[in-house]
């Protein structure tokens, strides 16, 4: 199997992938009149767009997990907004308004632990009670949405945080974060391609009575799926709090729809967790070039920009049909008796 | 159904299934009680651990329902949005068809409405009878666009094969943004400082009988009501409604009896925009009066889902649920005003809500395990 | 396991389905290194049977003994792990997954936390050598890609992967083409010759007969005999397969039909598998004649009766009502036009389970007055057609707001036919009418038709009971492969020949034409005209 697998609908997904590209790259050679590419195409645009991606590639792996095993767990911009709020209360318990580094990964630790616990009565919703997926998900956004902010109210007296602290690059002005994430999108490839628990996940999306008559507990494997989904959307949450140094409560909070568009990025991927991470690089440049542009001065409607993603998904799924949904998502499963 | 026949001898066989109907409609009751007594449980007890007094708290939530003539026509204002749009995904989940995209649906016919009245107020003459004629006119524009938004998923998965959940929930964010740049840009007022559209011509408003309250109309109420006689007669009277639900239920028979099923999904998610269509018109006709950023408006048709679930998608059965969540989101205007609770307690409680709703399994273990209600099954 | 004790032997094995007996007292043994066929029609017990020794349903009573020993299953696994392996009709594969991935799913080695592919793959290419499967080429490829023959292969191995001593396999011919049916038998042989048994579930005389040792026979959930298939003839097991102490009254024949209903003109339709199933069928159906299509399950007749009731659309050739083409109209055009049908599967499709007989009355006639018009449902014309047709069929109970799920196989049947002929069709098609029916609802639904036929109605009849088709058939249309293979006289033909043409064996080659209708002539792709 090749990097980016080797089944049809792959190729399919990748002349999806090239058209996104084809829109990106016609939008930087169509809008220049203002500036030359040169001024666009900065390394700080690069450094910025990676940044912007890795929240959206972490959750992005996270919920492909849980759905390549069966279950569809929609609440990933709610966990996510769970974990950029753990994490910055986190750092204001350790630190008050001027945390450490040290403060600030310890902080991490704890949003993806206290993501990973939510997540486990979520899953047993889930898993043990068969709750609507649908819902139950759009509800995890809502308890996101209501919970972090007041909670933010609480503590600082706002929603939104004052100025903490941000994670220091490392190398190349990278952040140690989008490292992190790197190696975690190529673990999460390795695992799933490579070991023994990845065909087990495929297997239990896929076709569960033959999983289950080759001896392995389906709900089992979905549990750790949907508790790693959880905790990876945490992650995310956390990452985006480290870069952006402050927590923001208001309106859609500073997730703002970016556990949305992780879901959107693994379908582009075919769930593939190096392809979700392109999809969600392709999707965080997209932003940057957004910024980038308003920078040089040239007036290209960002909101419309932000949208691409959206109905490249539905041009996917529409034209090139079957998309590769794991054919029992949706489905709880019980063993026979 | 008309006349059951009493006088016959009932069997034995029969009146189970009789008891065990009854008991489907009292554990449903039984759920959204539980599921709403759960999660305002949960609220108090985190409001009590925040150091507020919950049971002043309490107070204040049933104060902000139903404590006073503005607290009612406040509570009946959202109750009627989450009514029609709670009866919009009814049409399509009893159909089974899953419509994630009231929201987008209901977002666009909303805006619609508003291009189309503040356009056509060119030619319209003022007065009485110009209001009406652009509302009308202006809703049906509303209707229109809220169905094509819908039918366009439909089609997608009739003759695409692409989810319907995963379409229509990119369709709502694709309303959401490409609204939002409408109302920013072309068709923002540039005279206005926040970003919105044009107002509406002040002859349209619906009139304030009953309620002294700017937003809430008896028209509007009427317009509820009337959806959901005509929806529910719709379902219970018609062809159309008996093949409608019939798929839902069993998609095999309904082919069987003639039904294609390929049209029947368009037919249905049409139907179901349109009802969103609607509401979007009211929406701004009651109560906006012109349109803001969508991102802005609330989620009507996410909470729409938990509406039409916890009614067992059941149009009659939306207006009690729809107005516990018309009376949980009156009870958070006043929270704001009244109380020093940060009001976004409440936006997490319904969340709750939705969530407990979401897992009727979860109160048949409890009941079960406790004995309560342990005839039910 | 010693070499005299049989790989399997199951003792009075009965398992019951509330009140239905699927296994009544069943013996039988699985000797060692041999094939044995569980032959049987439809719904005659033999996948209860192979359920309860793969350990998916506990029997109710009897022993399963393996190798001698006596053992209780509790799941598949345990199953398995006793050395039993069982490739279903739906494979238990993965579809996007490599067949290697699928082959050790559960069981994958493992170094160094990966799989270890290269060790997988030795021990995989090891069995394929070893029994001439050429699987070992697609190793990498999704199974999806693969033909349903090779899927079927990949299963095998990765029973063999697993270490299974005995192997059931069900129907496993049923999805093949018949140079795939050949290549399967040649691995069965092969398997067997290397000390491996083999149960073989089919449905298929001659197949049982090439390749079994042993035959065993059920028949209504009951064993009717074991034979050696050295001594069996396709005679032979087509009587006890088909039964024969239900001696049917023959009831009177229409000599005399009318005019032509219902025509088909070299029809072809697909199935669901893209395979097309039905292959230039000619037909004509008189008034007040019954048609009988007999045939073995999964010969086309269910497409055949899709494409004239409008559930398909057929590939070409046309359907004809009283002489005008309705190749083109949909189902409910042609529920207007007077065809109507009770379908195969009365569960899914001829009866909504949660309505209440009163809202089940409507089911077909949603656009027919006086149930309703202008697109409005007249809930009293229904409520009376639901009580009149209660009363006249003897529906239990006899409450039209009884759920139809609450009714027994019987009494759904019998409403769905009451409802079907509720408004004068000219041609009622009726698939398995009776199936799962208790005796008393099979009188009346056979007395039934044969009233609705000298009233004037064309019936079409697919069943694959031959005391049915031969009871009530006027013609009987015997179907093999998508076309009839000839066209008989219930009152002349045996059973035996109906068997033997149920198994495409041609009667004129075996020099006796003792059923052939005189309006029967070959056609020129070897089908012949009903």
């Amino acid at each position: 199997m090749s990097l980016l697998g080797g089944t049809r609908s792959s190729r399919l997904r990748l002349g999806g992938f090239g058209l996104l590209i084809a829109v990106f790259a016609g939008v930087l050679v169509a809008a220049p009149t203002g500036g030359g590419i040169d001024r666009i195409l900065t390394p700080g645009f690069v450094t910025r767009s990676l940044e912007m991606a890795t929240p959206i590639a972490l959750a992005a792996v996270g919920g492909l997990y849980a759905e390549k095993s069966g279950v569809f767990n929609i609440g990933l911009e709610g966990f996510m907004i769970v974990g950029a709020f753990t994490a910055a209360g986190t750092m204001f318990a350790l630190g008050g308004t001027s945390p450490t580094q040290a403060h600030i990964w310890i902080a991490i630790v704890v949003s993806v632990l206290v993501t990973a616990v939510l997540t486990v009565l979520f899953a047993v919703l889930l898993i043990r009670f068969k709750a609507d997926q649908i819902v139950a998900g759009l509800a995890v956004w809502f308890v996101g949405l209501g919970f972090a902010p007041f909670t933010a109210a609480l503590v600082w007296g706002s929603r939104s945080s004052p100025g903490l602290a941000s994670v220091d690059a490392v190398a190349f002005g990278q952040s140690p974060l989008v490292f992190l994430a790197a190696l975690l999108v190529a673990a999460g490839w390795v695992v799933l391609y490579r070991t023994r628990y990845g065909y087990w996940v495929q297997a239990a999306g896929e076709n569960p009575e033959a999983l289950d008559t080759a001896g392995v507990d389906v709900n089992r494997v979905r549990y750790a799926t949907v508790i790693f989904s959880g905790a990876m959307a945490g992650l995310g949450g956390a990452v985006l709090l480290a870069h952006a140094g402050n927590f923001v409560g208001t309106g859609q909070t500073m997730v703002d729809g970016r556990g949305w568009i992780a879901i959107v990025a693994y379908l582009f991927g075919n769930y593939n967790p190096v392809g979700a991470a392109g999809a969600a690089l392709l999707f965080g440049a997209l932003d940057m070039l957004n910024v980038q542009f308003q920078t040089v001065g040239i007036d290209v409607p960002a909101r419309l920009v932000n949208l691409l993603p959206y109905a490249a998904v539905l041009l996917v799924l529409t034209a090139w049909g079957k998309t590769r949904v794991p054919s029992m998502v949706g489905e709880p499963y019980e063993t026979e008796e | 159904m008309s006349g059951a026949d009493g006088g016959r001898p009932r069997e034995a066989l029969e009146a189970a299934a009789d008891r065990l109907l009854r008991a489907s409609v009292l554990e449903r009751i039984g759920i959204g009680i539980a599921s709403t007594t759960a999660a305002l449980c949960i609220g108090l007890i985190i409001a009590a651990v925040a150091g507020y007094d919950p049971i002043r708290f309490a107070g204040q939530l049933i104060a902000g329902a139903f404590g006073s003539e503005r607290a009612i026509a406040r509570t009946l204002r959202s109750t009627t949005l989450f009514v029609l749009t709670g009866v919009a995904v009814a049409v399509a989940f009893r159909a089974g068809v899953f419509n994630i995209g009231v929201q987008g649906q209901f977002v666009v016919g909303g805006f619609t409405t508003v291009v189309a009245i503040v356009w056509l107020a060119n030619f319209v003459p003022g007065g009485t009878l110009g209001g009406v004629t652009l509302m009308l006119v202006g809703s049906l524009a509303g209707v229109v666009a809220g169905g094509l938004y819908g039918a366009l998923p439909g089609v997608m998965k009739a003759y695409g094969d692409a989810n319907e959940i995963i379409t229509t929930i990119m369709l709502n964010f694709i309303a959401t943004g490409f609204v939002g740049w409408l109302v920013a840009g072309p068709f923002g007022d540039p005279e206005a400082t926040a970003t919105r559209t044009r107002r509406l011509p002040d002859n349209v408003g619906l009139p304030r009988v009953v309620f002294d309250d700017p937003n809430l109309s008896v028209v509007g109420l009427l317009v509820m009501v009337a959806v959901v006689v005509l929806v529910a007669a719709l379902m219970a009277r018609t062809r159309f409604g008996y093949d409608m639900v019939t798929s839902g239920y069993q998609d095999a028979a309904a082919t069987y009896s003639g039904v294609d099923a390929k049209r029947m999904i368009i037919a249905t998610m049409t139907l179901s925009g349109m009802i969103a269509g609607l509401t979007g018109a009211l929406f701004v006709i009651m109560i906006q009066g012109y349109y803001t950023d969508p991102s802005g408006i609330g989620n009507y048709g996410f909470d729409a889902i938990a509406v039409s679930l916890l009614a067992a998608n059941n149009p009659l059965g939306v207006l009690p649920a729809g107005l516990l969540f018309g009376g949980l989101e009156s009870a958070s205007s006043h929270v704001q005003i009244n109380s020093d609770v940060p009001v976004q307690l409440i936006d997490g409680i319904v969340g709750l809500v939705v969530l407990f709703v979401a897992a009727p399994e979860l109160f048949r273990m409890i009941a079960a395990r406790t004995g309560l209600g342990g005839e039910g099954e | 396991m010693t070499r005299n004790a049989p790989a399997v032997r199951l003792d009075g094995i009965t398992k019951r389905f509330g009140d239905v007996v699927a296994n009544d007292a069943v013996d039988f043994t699985l000797e060692s290194g041999s094939i044995h066929a569980l032959l049987g029609e439809n719904g005659s017990g033999k996948t209860t049977l192979m359920s309860v020794l793969y350990g998916l349903y506990d029997q109710d009573e009897g022993t399963i003994r393996i190798g001698g020993e006596e053992r209780t299953f509790e799941s598949p696994r345990d199953a398995m792990d006793a050395g039993i392996g069982m490739i279903h009709q739906h494979f238990q594969l993965v579809k996007p997954m490599t067949v290697l991935q699928n082959i050790v799913l559960g069981h994958e080695p493992t170094a160094n936390g990966l799989v270890d592919e290269g060790d997988a793959r030795a021990d995989v290419e090891a069995i394929c050598a070893r029994y001439g499967f050429d699987v070992d080429d697609h190793l990498d490829t999704p199974v999806e890609d693969l033909d349903l023959g090779t899927q079927q292969r990949v299963e095998i191995v990765k029973s063999l992967y697993r270490g299974a001593e005995i192997l059931i396999l069900d129907e496993p011919t049923a999805v093949l083409t018949p140079q795939e049916v050949d290549s399967l038998m040649a691995v069965m042989n092969d398997l067997r010759e290397d000390g491996r048994s083999l149960i073989f579930i089919s449905h298929k005389l001659d197949e049982a007969l090439e390749i079994a040792d042993d035959i065993t026979v059920l028949r209504d959930g009951e064993a009717v005999g074991t034979v050696s298939a050295t001594n069996a003839t396709e005679q032979d097991l087509a009587r006890m397969m088909v039964g024969r102490e239900v001696l049917f009254d023959r009831l009177d024949r229409e000599d005399d039909p009318g005019a032509p209903v219902l025509e088909a003109d070299e029809l072809r339709v697909t199935g669901n598998r893209g395979r097309e199933q039905v292959s230039g069928i000619d037909l004509t159906l008189r008034e007040g004649e019954i048609l009988g299509v007999a045939g073995v399950q999964g010969n086309g007749q269910t497409e055949l009766i899709e494409g004239i009731t409008g559930l398909r659309t057929p590939d070409s050739g046309t359907v004809r009502l009283r002489g005008t083409d309705i190749t083109d109209r949909s189902r409910r055009a042609r529920i207007e036009a007077g065809i109507a049908y009770v379908p195969e599967d009365r569960q899914t499709e001829g009866l909504v389970q949660e309505y209440s007989l009163r809202r089940n009355a409507l089911l077909g006639n949603q656009t027919i007055a006086p149930y309703a018009e202008g697109g409005f449902i007249d809930w009293d014309a229904v409520g009376d057609h639901a009580e009149s047709v209660i009363e006249e069929y003897d529906v239990q109970p006899p409450n039209p707001d009884a759920e139809a799920r609450s009714l027994s196989g019987g009494n759904q049947q019998k409403f769905i036919v009451g409802r079907e002929i509720g408004h004068d069709p000219d041609v009622l098609v009726a698939s398995h009418p009776t199936r799962g029916v208790d005796i008393g609802s099979i009188e009346f639904i056979h007395e039934r038709l044969m009233e609705l036929r000298d009233g004037g109605i064309g019936i079409l009849v697919v069943s694959s009971k031959l005391e049915e088709i031969q009871k009530l058939a006027d013609r009987i249309a015997v179907m093999y492969e998508g076309e009839f293979i000839d066209v008989v006289d219930p009152d002349a033909v045996t059973e035996s020949d109906l068997g033997l043409l149920m198994a495409g064996q041609s009667l004129t080659d075996r020099g006796s034409d003792d059923g052939s209708d005189d309006g029967t002539d070959s056609d020129a792709d070897g089908g012949v005209t009903a």
